[in-house]
């Protein structure tokens, strides 16, 4: 069964610079004199702060707010990549997130080979992905282009390419951050359709999105983020509508 | 060592029992994910190379430019009949090329996989293991070089040379402890990965790769038998020429894994999960 559970998650995350990153600086520290009293070297950016949230099978969640507010950052906590700093993140089952589609392609490398190379990141075996190279051709479009190296490709070709290595696995949670426009209106349709089935399928989604009305269409539920905290938590019409009334 | 955490939590502690669970589970995970990391690995060498005629051989040829010319050279140099010492460069050179390869790549292990790291929950030991299997891949591509000069010089391999194979092995598995140590300090300290390679670059020259133990007479001792470098150098190149290595650079080789895990696991346990905050 999947589910997500946090407990008082909060991600800081150190930004060093130039002289925060260096060796010497930090020797420097210890053997010079006196200690500043605060570090002066690191700033701190606290991207989700104290966020206790579970989240159950059925669930839509939509993640709302400003940019800044923490919504790709929690979305990160979803997936597992960033494991908060303090508190805790539990998370049960298979995860599809498509937050970076085109994540690990390489440029140099054909078509074909790129969908092998991705596909092993969305849990397919290198035998299953070469498989389903000719069905990716097919659905995509794409045909023969995929023999030719990838930084031949125009953007919207590449977005179609990723966007179909990206959707060939359902896993239990889906992460989704805004929903992928690709291509002309025709494809736009039927990566709608098929990011909808992937919805369908996925016992929790998670979708940040501005879009209200996309919002309203695919989640039962909803978190007004403001910076990094969860400021309300409702169905999606109250928040909303709690959010246009913040912008206004 | 607040400053390696970066956040002002106070000391450094010990890594937690939860801490230790996690980073077992990703170093299994990540040694299972081998379709993963030998892809990667495959693509790093075959994109490096991709718009060149001589594709990935490049590597092999590289490395025969560089045993020719130096073989020549340092002959003459080093007044040594020169079907001795090609032979002996070619071997030392290609197992060198393979240690320094190692240290180099892990500096960015990291760094450059930040993309996926940041995305998802992947194994941190997949990005480790990546270098290794780039790197055994270019080793594969140098060591074709040692029968050739072989052949040309008329060396004839003896059965001694099996003993490359476990001495290869040990390389490896220090060389994974190694690779996390210094993925992790360089993600996190951006001077460390110019430090490194300066280190490098006099290990090379205080390791047996261009020149013989004997050549130094008495203070070779300090140079071969307490280098950890020239140890595994010993253990896989010696026997490539039929030689048995002596029993200290195994006991060095061994020691010096063991020291390095003993730093590599509680390190990995407990910034494991700061590594993607440090990106």
């Amino acid at each position: 069964m999947a589910s997500i559970t946090l407990t008082n998650a909060t991600v800081e995350i150190p930004i060093y610079n130039a002289r925060g990153r260096s060796f010497r600086s930090n020797i420097l520290r210890h053997v010079g004199g006196r200690l500043e009293p605060d570090n002066r070297d690191v700033v701190i950016v606290r991207a989700v702060n104290d966020i206790t949230l579970s989240l159950k099978p059925g669930d839509r969640l939509a993640l709302i707010g400003h940019n800044g507010a923490g919504k790709s950052t929690l979305l990160r906590i979803f997936s597992g990549a960033y494991e908060p700093s303090t508190g805790t993140a539990e998370i049960s089952g298979t995860v599809s997130s498509l937050l970076e589609i085109t994540m690990g392609m390489d440029p140099e490398l054909t078509g074909a080979e790129n969908i092998v190379l991705r596909g092993v990141f969305v849990g397919l075996s290198i035998d299953e992905a070469r498989r389903l190279i000719p069905e990716i051709a097919e659905w995509s479009e794409l045909g023969e282009y995929l023999a030719l190296p990838l930084r031949t490709y125009s953007s919207g070709m590449l977005l179609r390419l990723a966007f179909a290595v990206s959707t060939v696995r359902h896993r239990d949670i889906l992460l989704l951050d805004e929903l992928i426009g690709v291509g002309d209106m025709n494809f736009a349709a039927k990566a709608r359709q098929r990011i909808e089935d992937m919805m369908d399928r996925a016992d929790i989604l998670a979708l940040a999105s501005h879009d209200t009305n996309i919002l309203k269409q695919y989640c039962n539920r909803a978190i007004l983020l403001r910076q990094g905290c969860v400021v309300a938590d409702g169905s999606v019409d109250d928040i909303t509508r709690e959010y246009s009334s913040q912008s206004a | 060592m607040a400053a390696l955490d970066g956040v002002a939590m106070g000391a450094l502690v010990w890594p937690t029992k939860r801490d230790w669970r996690l980073a077992a589970s990703d170093m299994v995970r990540g040694l299972l994910a081998w379709e993963i990391w030998t892809l990667l690995g495959v693509s790093d060498i075959r994109q490096r190379y991709k718009r060149s005629r001589l594709g990935q051989f490049w590597i092999t040829a590289s490395m025969a430019f560089f045993v020719a010319s130096t073989g020549v050279v340092y002959s003459l140099l080093f007044n040594q009949p020169i079907y001795d010492y090609v032979p002996l460069l070619a071997v030392n050179m290609t197992v060198w090329t393979l240690i320094s390869g190692i240290v180099t790549d892990s500096t960015t292990a990291f760094v450059q996989a930040g993309m996926y790291l940041r995305q998802d929950a992947l194994p941190k030991a997949i990005f480790v293991i990546r270098v290794l299997t780039r790197n055994l891949i270019i080793l594969g591509h140098n060591i074709v070089i040692i029968p050739l000069v072989f052949l040309a010089f008329g060396v004839v391999p003896t059965p001694v040379a099996v003993l490359a194979i476990p001495g290869l092995a040990l390389l490896i598995v220090a060389a994974f402890a190694v690779t996390l140590i210094s993925s992790l300090l360089c993600t996190r300290f951006r001077d460390l990965p110019q430090i490194v390679q300066n280190l490098l670059q006099i290990a090379f020259f205080v390791t047996p790769v261009l020149w013989r133990p004997e050549q130094i007479g008495e203070s070779a001792f300090y140079l071969v038998a307490l280098n950890p470098f020239a140890a595994f150098l010993r253990i896989v190149a010696d026997p490539l020429r039929g030689q048995v290595p002596d029993a200290l650079a195994y006991a060095n080789a061994l020691l010096s894994t063991l020291i390095l895990f003993a730093i590599a696991l509680p390190l990995f346990a407990r910034f494991r999960a700061r590594i993607v905050y440090w990106l």
